[in-house]
């Protein structure tokens, strides 16, 4: 009888802890960001990419979409070069009677874009040959590493536009460049995350339990190998900005495309002859995201490090 | 409680706090001992009892902030009697505390060595600081007037140009000058019982046993001669037979240069053979202090008596090791009470409330447990337990 | 004295049946060099090692670190798998002869019926053999309680996952099922259902090990292996955790491998205990007999080094000289020899301890040496830049217990050396006395330890 009421009593709180368990679970994520918006400086980065945000997704109410191509600045042919504030310009125009802050604000559009897509793609492809390697080790892990080798010896850079001139000057192909590039720091970073990680005896201990390697990896290995590559994604957020704009700056984006790195090389040439603003605003807009992404990575990066994690 | 007025260190109610986000942990918690010349003195707790932290203070070593030193002063007798207060002392006496009278060596010898450098160049560091008159004289050179470069060059000061030109300039003094700093380094090295000291000069720390680095790091600890030597967990990164070996040495040097010892532990089996006193540490207090042989043959203190009671013996039956129940409380903002009363099978209401006082309960034996308030017999059994009420009194008034 | 016959493996010590035996189970880790990386030598963690864990009892593994005892778990675990050697398991006494007369008979000469003997006793025991079936029986059925209470945790999973988890694996338990399997885990272990929602960074190091002990029992398991689980606690937390353990053993009756290197520990915990040095077993037999009359030089050594409360201290200690050799190539003959305080002509020198010797104590004489020329590990000429330091060398080996294992004098020839010594086999293990197994050469001829 006893033995009934203390069984059924054992399955009353298991069903009331099952409820609570994604809370818990939550709770911790909870945890873990008030650790990181107790940095003011990550609040502050975290202000600014917020706003880059709004402004990317409000691009067509700030500003009327210009046609057929809203990523081409409308020109006003009448104020070539005006000084911000004047004519109803903002912040100036170019030497095409391009608005600037047209310009700034759908370039908020590619700059995400581009960032986006090339953390996006090289994170999940980094992590993808990272994982195969540690996972396999052996010849396939010295093939794969070697290969990360040889594109780690070039500089990013210079391996971009390498591969952005190969491709003939286009937005499109700074993109496909830059992911050319960048998946090779993922994979390597992975790669040392799992090694480490299948050291541990958690990972010996879900041996012994019988689960399966694709298990052992979905849940032992990568759950713990992910805070670094949060760290370096978000940091990239900003390196791969700053690198596509010295690209569109070089000049292999589409003339007049409204990309803040193509803006500062437009507004090159006239700032001789006293036109600063084109460069200036556009230089501003780049710096501002790299430093915003930064500081956050930064601040992630104290909160999630291993060795600070969990105490 | 009785202190004698000989004393080489005075640790006078110390405390240290550790700031965190979660609150003030009491890390160290007004503790006081002293340490005689020639004497050692076994430090003993647990995980996280404040032990190592409390000879790290012995140095002025805890990390500020977040570390603070709230409360208490240590004291350090020099040879012509006068009183160093290492807590207030610029940071250039501590400097020259730590090098010269109280030494240090540490649980993990592989890290305290510098992985970049051979084993000869970090000692000849050391020895060239502290046995600068022996190395000069055996060079032929005169001790009490040595060039200005020479001396640098004992100190491992000189630079790149300056080596080179007293090259060229002295004829033989600068490979006599090197001999004598290798030779008082090898013997050093041999002292520890190091075969084949002139080989490990040339190697690097990485390429050593961890045996043969804590013999590395006793030398150079000895280079100055300390009036104390700290040793933190000497031995608990090494194997058995190692263990033995490593701690005779220690004592044997100790035998020879007459210096006092500071033996932190958590095993007290190791207490008995290497020290003449214990002082057991629970939750940032001391407990319990006095020589070791009594404290052992009849521990006073609950704990003492639990962490006695908890280490396997073989007429041990066989699963009733009396283990102490529970877990060590937080330190973080603690409440005055007997930190030990949670996990006490002897703790009275009065436990609870009120912080008990380092007792003396007989010779140089103390004791921080309420029973001793009221009673000074040692034979207390648990019916003597003070009640709440009279040590209430005792308290208020 | 004539020894006893028979292999260690088949030592139940009373009991009819062991869960897992082992026969001559080696592990080398192969070394490698260069870019090439090519294979240099073999580092024999495990090398030839024979044992049995007979059912309801706790087999001590003690040694120090780099001995090999936890590759040996692994081993057993399943984890590492064995590069020589057979593992059984669940091999009764009968099954047990069995296998031994068959192991003496070479492959070609058994007769049919021994070998379909064999072949039945392979499939359906020798692990690598028999069917998966049984080995995943086998699997579940021999859990592991690591030593690291902190790193054998996944600190992001809740313990409802970690403990639940080979229940999920297994597809026992889901849901409220499953649930309730792991707070019935955790009451077991002193934990209670308040803990299931926590994460590891939550305990203290006592309450990790419960945890790790609990994932273990969650497939009833009858073989735990026993990783120094308590050596990251305090004496007062591992106080707790023994007694748990030997309440669990008792009620579940439960099988041990207890690996650590704390002989107060072993004492305690084991019916019998197996000593290792450099990848092999060198004493084994019943935990007091060891402790109390060892038959073997390490045994003593490391009895006597193990701190206790207890012990008078006026007893002549005995000591371990020098540091472990390299594994990628022990000494020969007994592998403790070049370390022994007892060690004598027959306990196998060769070149390599002489040379090491040399090394150690007389490095003037070391550094003159210009060239070794081995015919085997057992004879050599060397030769040395100075004729002095070659009569030097000649006189150490002369003054070494080495130069009674000489098999020819010493030939000096201004500055050649020639040294030859006997050739020594590989020491064995070997039943001295019922029960009591040693590797030592010595004590195998005299019957007993011998005096210092």
């Amino acid at each position: 009888m006893t033995t009934l009421n203390r069984s059924r009593e054992t399955s009353k709180r298991a069903a009331v802890a099952r409820e609570s368990a994604l809370s818990v679970k939550w709770a911790r994520r909870r945890e873990v960001a008030q650790e990181v918006f107790r940095n003011p400086l990550t609040v502050l980065g975290l202000i600014i990419i917020g706003l880059f945000f709004l402004m990317a997704l409000a691009a067509p109410l700030l500003t009327e979409a210009n046609t057929p191509d809203p990523y081409q600045s409308p020109r006003d042919w009448s104020n070539i070069s005006v000084p911000p504030g004047e004519a109803g310009h903002v912040l100036g125009t170019d030497a095409t009677g391009g608005d600037v802050l047209y310009g700034i604000i759908w370039g908020s559009r590619l700059s995400l874009q581009l960032s986006l897509t090339v953390v996006g793609f090289t994170l999940v492809f980094g992590t993808i040959v990272g994982s195969i390697a540690a996972m396999r080790g052996g010849r396939l892990d010295n093939l794969l590493m070697r290969v990360v080798d040889v594109f780690l010896s070039i500089p990013e850079l210079i391996f971009a536009l390498a591969i952005a001139a190969v491709l003939g000057p286009s937005f499109r192909n700074i993109i496909l460049a830059l992911a050319a590039v960048f998946w090779v720091k993922y994979a390597r970073i992975v790669r040392g995350e799992i090694i480490r990680i299948k050291q541990a005896e958690y990972v010996a201990a879900a041996k012994v339990t019988g689960d399966s390697t694709w298990n052992i990896y979905r849940k032992d290995v990568l759950p713990n190998a992910v805070s670094p590559l949060v760290v370096q994604a978000t940091l990239d957020m900003g390196n791969v900005v700053l690198i596509g704009a010295t690209l569109s700056f070089i000049g292999l984006a589409q003339a007049g495309l409204t990309e803040w790195g193509a803006m500062v090389s437009a507004g090159q040439s006239g700032l001789l002859a006293g036109e600063w603003w084109l460069s200036t605003f556009a230089g501003l807009a780049i710096v501002l995201w790299a430093l915003a992404f930064n500081l956050v990575g930064d601040g992630l990066r104290d909160v999630l490090d291993p060795k600070t994690e969990g105490r | 409680m009785a202190r004698s007025d000989d004393w080489l260190l005075r640790v006078d109610d110390l405390s240290v706090h550790f700031e965190s986000s979660k609150g003030v942990a009491h890390a160290v918690d007004h503790v006081s001992f002293d340490i005689y010349p020639h004497e050692t003195l076994a430090l003993v707790g647990e995980t996280g009892c404040g032990k190592s932290v409390t000879a790290r203070s012995i140095l002025r070593l805890v990390p500020e902030p977040p570390g603070s030193y709230a409360s208490g002063s240590i004291s350090l007798r020099n040879g012509d009697g006068s009183v160093t207060e290492i807590l207030t002392a610029t940071e250039r006496t501590v400097r020259s505390i730590r090098g010269d009278r109280i030494s240090m060596i540490f649980q993990d010898p592989g890290k305290a060595l510098n992985p970049g450098l051979t084993i000869g160049r970090q000692l000849a560091e050391v020895f060239g600081e502290h046995r600068m008159s022996m190395i000069l004289g055996n060079a032929g050179f005169d001790p009490e007037k040595p060039s200005r470069t020479a001396t640098k060059i004992v100190q491992q000061r000189a630079g790149l140009l300056e080596r080179g030109v007293y090259r060229l300039t002295h004829l033989r003094a600068p490979k006599a000058l090197q001999k004598s700093i290798d030779d008082s380094v090898m013997q050093a090295l041999a002292d520890t019982g190091i075969p084949n000291p002139r080989k490990i000069l040339g190697s690097y720390p990485h390429e050593l046993s961890g045996g043969m680095k804590q013999r590395v790091m006793i030398a150079q600890a000895l280079a100055c001669d300390p009036d104390l030597l700290i040793a933190d967990e000497p031995t608990t990164a090494l194997d058995v037979t190692i263990q033995a070996r490593i701690l005779d040495l220690i004592h044997e040097m100790q035998q020879r240069r007459g210096m006092a010892i500071l033996y932190i532990t958590h095993d007290l089996s190791l207490v008995r053979q290497f020290a003449d006193r214990v002082a057991v540490m629970y939750a940032g207090r001391l407990a319990e202090i006095g020589p070791s042989a009594g404290v052992l043959a009849s521990p006073q203190h609950p704990y003492t008596q639990g962490l006695l009671a908890a280490i396997p013996r073989p007429a041990t039956p066989r699963g009733q090791l009396a283990a102490i129940p529970g877990t060590v409380p937080q330190l973080i903002d603690p409440p005055p009470q007997c930190h030990f009363a949670s996990r006490c099978s002897f703790a009275a209401s009065a436990c609870h409330q009120v912080t008990p006082q380092l007792l003396t309960i007989a010779d140089k034996h103390d004791v921080s447990c309420h029973r001793f308030d009221t009673a000074s017999r040692i034979d207390v059994s648990p019916q003597d337990m003070p009640s709440a009420a009279t040590l209430g009194g005792v308290a208020s008034s | 004295m004539t020894l006893l016959s028979g292999s260690l493996a088949a030592d139940f010590g009373g009991t009819t049946d062991a869960v897992v035996a082992l026969h001559g189970v080696k592990v080398h880790y192969p070394v490698k060099e260069g870019v090439l990386q090519r294979v240099t030598g073999q580092v024999r963690a495990v090398d030839g090692v024979d044992l049995s864990g007979p059912r309801g009892q706790t087999l001590g593994l003690v040694g120090e670190s780099g001995c090999g005892k936890t590759t040996l778990g692994r081993v057993i675990a399943g984890l590492v798998a064995p590069t020589g050697g057979d593992i059984w398991v669940d091999v009764d006494a009968t099954q047990h002869s069995e296998i031994e007369r068959l192991r003496g008979v070479a492959t070609e000469d058994r007769s049919p019926e021994d070998q379909a003997s064999w072949k039945s006793l392979e499939s359906n025991h020798r692990l690598g053999s028999m069917s998966r079936d049984k080995q995943s029986r086998y699997r579940r059925n021999c859990q592991v309680v690591f030593q690291d209470a902190f790193s054998s945790l996944n600190p992001r999973q809740l313990v409802r996952d970690i403990v639940g988890r080979p229940l999920r694996v297994h597809k026992e338990a889901s849901g409220e099922d499953l649930d309730r399997r792991v707070i019935e885990l955790l009451e077991r272990v002193g934990l209670d259902s308040q803990h299931l929602l926590r994460f590891p960074h939550q305990f203290s190091g006592g309450q990790r090990q419960r945890i790790s002990i609990a994932r273990a029992l969650a497939l009833n398991p009858e073989f735990v292996i026993l990783d120094e689980p308590t050596s990251a606690l305090d004496v007062s937390v591992q106080a707790q955790i023994l007694n748990l353990l030997v309440d669990l053993q008792k009620d579940l009756g439960l099988t041990y491998l207890f690996i650590t290197h704390d002989l107060g520990v072993v004492q305690h915990m084991s019916d019998r205990i197996a000593v290792m040095y450099l990848g092999q077993i060198a004493e084994y037999g019943p935990t007091a007999d060891v402790f109390n009359s060892p038959l073997h030089p390490y045994s003593r050594i490391l009895r006597d080094s193990n701190p206790t409360l207890e012990d008078s201290l006026d007893t002549v200690k005995w000591d371990l000289s020098g540091t472990v050799p390299n594994p990628v190539n022990p000494p020969q003959g007994c592998r403790l020899h070049p370390r022994c305080p007892v060690a004598r002509a027959e306990c196998g020198w060769s070149i390599d301890d002489v040379l090491t010797d040399a090394e150690r104590n007389t490095p003037v004489v070391f550094e003159t040496i210009s060239r070794v020329e081995r015919k085997s590990d057992f004879r050599a000429t060397v030769s040395f830049s100075e004729p002095e330091q070659a009569k030097k060398f000649a006189k150490r080996i002369g003054s070494l217990a080495a130069h009674e294992a000489l098999e020819q004098p010493i030939r000096l020839d201004d500055k050649l050396v020639e040294v030859s010594f006997n050739e020594v086999s590989e020491a064995q293990l070997q039943q001295l006395k019922d029960g009591r197994w040693s590797s030592c050469t010595r004590t195998q001829n005299l019957g007993a330890l011998p005096e210092l």
